[in-house]
């Protein structure tokens, strides 16, 4: 074309054919259609790439997994990348005519939209869950501002990140599970289907020593069942768990265990997605403290009817020897009543100790503090800080009773300056020897009668072995020497 | 037998246009021509001097040499009936 002599000898039709072509061509590189261009010279023909930067750049998205979308500021699609193009299920031109969001539910296109929104301030990122292929799918969705030549549009990009939201799903409920498993108060081991134990918390050490993973389960827990036990073998425990049967609450003892232990084995299946049996759980609860309690409720149970029986006897016996020394029905009703209030008062102090025994000084302050006070009658306690039993307690405490009433009715409690003294003293062979001093009362004579509160005072603490009471009525005041046994300290 | 249609692609190496006018001219070429073609491809990155033998300006570029006259088209043939009318080839010929 440069020949200008060459062209003169062209017909016209040749003329208007290259000029066609060149105006085809020059419409060609203008609209795009070309990417390239040879550029001829004297020396040598030379190609030039055209807009090879964004040529470049768009065939880096077509390669990206990352679903690209640009739109401009009235939401049309101005360009779609394959890997979103894949993720909506529809081809670029589709997208380009009916726009992206009715390819979006409205749920996810609200979503879209206020991360378009929030992206006029600067990148913004969404994570949305999105109903997909009768399932769902986790979509991250993040926007930013799209410089154009014509407004601001929008950059978007959707990456599905099901697959790392499962991944981190499934690690969650792993974490889960370990922490369940080792905090729980029972003994957990799970095992494979082989019965090798694959996991074990804490609470495990104290049925067996040692680390037990990798041992085998009837192995490491050599557990003996009752006979007629559903099981009656460790491995029947696995095999039955892993062919899908659940068991509760067997009754078991672990004889090897340091002291031996009685438990109560669970076992089920452990499922897997999928519902497949990826080997079995063994919980063992130690039953041992519940036993022991239970032999303890039930040696009280017995212990409460024994003193039930007993404590009705001394009722009735109570009654029958007051109504004999009564003079009529109401100093019988008054007798009788403070004495069974003594013996309620005593069974106080005892329920108040878990009828563990209590202490003698307790038990006549509670008899006689009803007669007591700062200006009146004294009390004097020495030595008397030591336990008896129960039974012990109950006969001492109606003895108190009766030499109180005495006291009051006719000796130094029946007066201000009196005073009464109850001091302790050691003797062989576990017995205690209690002395109860009257003084500053009136003159004492000897009753004429020995009424039942006297018998009382002398028999009710006779229990072979130098035990008993003696009375003394001193001129100066009564004197009663008891002999007790004594609590061990 | 008549003589085959002999098309010439003129390309520059991998420029996106250049990859996408041989993948659409092996479709064309499969969907709409008979057996009867012959198709050869230039990469005047390779060898420049030989956009002189069609007076090549633009690329990618598809002429066809026979039958004569001689056609052109530019681009990267994704417009299958634009490239079929123009070059009066297959059904549109």
């Amino acid at each position: 074309m440069s020949d200008g002599a060459a062209l003169s000898t062209l017909s016209v039709d040749e003329l208007r054919r290259r000029l066609t072509e060149a105006e085809d061509t020059l419409r060609a590189i203008r609209e795009g259609e070309a990417d390239a261009v040879v550029v001829r010279s004297e020396d040598e023909d030379t190609v030039f790439a055209l807009a090879g930067g964004q040529d470049s750049y768009r065939a880096i998205m077509e390669a990206m997994d990352i679903g690209a979308v640009a739109l401009d500021e009235q939401e049309r699609v101005l360009y779609a990348n394959a890997a979103f193009c894949t993720l909506l299920g529809c081809g670029p031109g589709a997208l380009q005519r009916d726009g992206l969001f009715t390819r979006l539910s409205s749920a996810s296109t609200a979503i879209v939209r206020e991360t378009i929104a929030q992206a006029r301030n600067g990148r913004h990122q969404t994570q949305f869950v999105e109903a997909y292929d009768g399932g769902e799918r986790h979509l991250m969705v993040t926007a930013a501002p799209l410089p154009l030549a014509f407004g601001t549009g929008c950059a978007l990009t959707f990456s599905d990140v099901t697959a790392r939201v499962k991944a981190a799903a499934a690690e969650e409920s792993e974490r889960i599970g370990q922490a369940v498993i080792a905090s729980a108060n029972e003994a957990v081991v799970v095992c494979d289907p082989t019965g090798l134990i694959i996991n074990a918390n804490a609470a495990l050490a104290s049925i067996i020593e040692g680390d037990p993973i990798g041992r085998r389960f009837e192995e490491a827990l050599r557990l003996s069942f009752p006979i007629g036990s559903a099981v009656m073998h460790p491995d029947d425990l696995v095999m039955m768990a892993c062919e899908g049967t659940a068991i509760k609450g067997l009754e078991a003892s672990a004889p090897f265990a340091d002291p031996p232990k009685d438990l109560l084995v669970s076992v089920a299946p452990l499922r897997l997605s999928g519902e497949t049996i990826g080997g079995c759980v063994v919980t063992l609860i130690d039953m041992s403290e519940r036993k022991a309690v239970e032999k303890r409720q039930m040696l009280l149970m017995h212990e409460l009817d024994h003193r039930v029986k007993n404590t009705l006897t001394m009722v009735l016996s109570i009654c029958g020897r007051t109504l004999a020394g009564s003079s009529g029905l109401e100093d019988f009703r008054e007798r009788f009543t403070r004495r069974i209030q003594a013996l309620a008062a005593t069974h106080n102090l005892l329920a108040d100790a878990s009828w563990a025994g209590i202490d003698l000084t307790a038990l006549i302050r509670s008899e006689l503090a009803p007669y007591l006070s700062p200006t009146g009658p004294r009390l004097e306690l020495s030595r008397l800080d030591r336990p008896v039993t129960p039974d012990v307690a109950i006969a001492f405490g109606l003895v108190i009773h009766e030499l109180s009433t005495n006291a009051v009715k006719y000796g130094a409690l029946s007066r201000e300056t009196g005073c009464v003294s109850v001091s302790g003293r050691p003797l062989p062979d576990a017995l205690y020897e209690i002395t109860w001093t009257e003084s500053g009362g009136p003159p004492v004579s000897i009753p004429t009668r020995h009424g039942f509160g006297q018998t009382l005072i002398t028999r009710s603490l006779a229990r072979g072995g130098g035990t008993g009471a003696t009375v003394e009525f001193a001129p100066g005041g009564v004197v009663c020497r008891m002999v007790i046994p004594i609590q061990a300290d | 037998m008549d003589k085959p249609t002999e098309l010439t692609l003129y390309i520059a190496g991998q420029t996106p246009k250049s990859v996408a006018a041989i993948r659409n001219l092996e479709r064309i070429c499969a969907e709409h021509l008979d057996a009867n073609f012959v198709v050869k491809v230039v990469d005047l990155k390779e060898n420049p001097k030989l956009a002189r033998e069609h007076n090549i300006v633009a690329i990618p570029t598809l002429v066809r040499q026979l039958p004569v006259p001689i056609q052109k088209i530019i681009g990267d043939l994704s417009d299958t009936e634009k490239v079929l009318v123009h070059l009066q080839l297959g059904d549109a010929a």
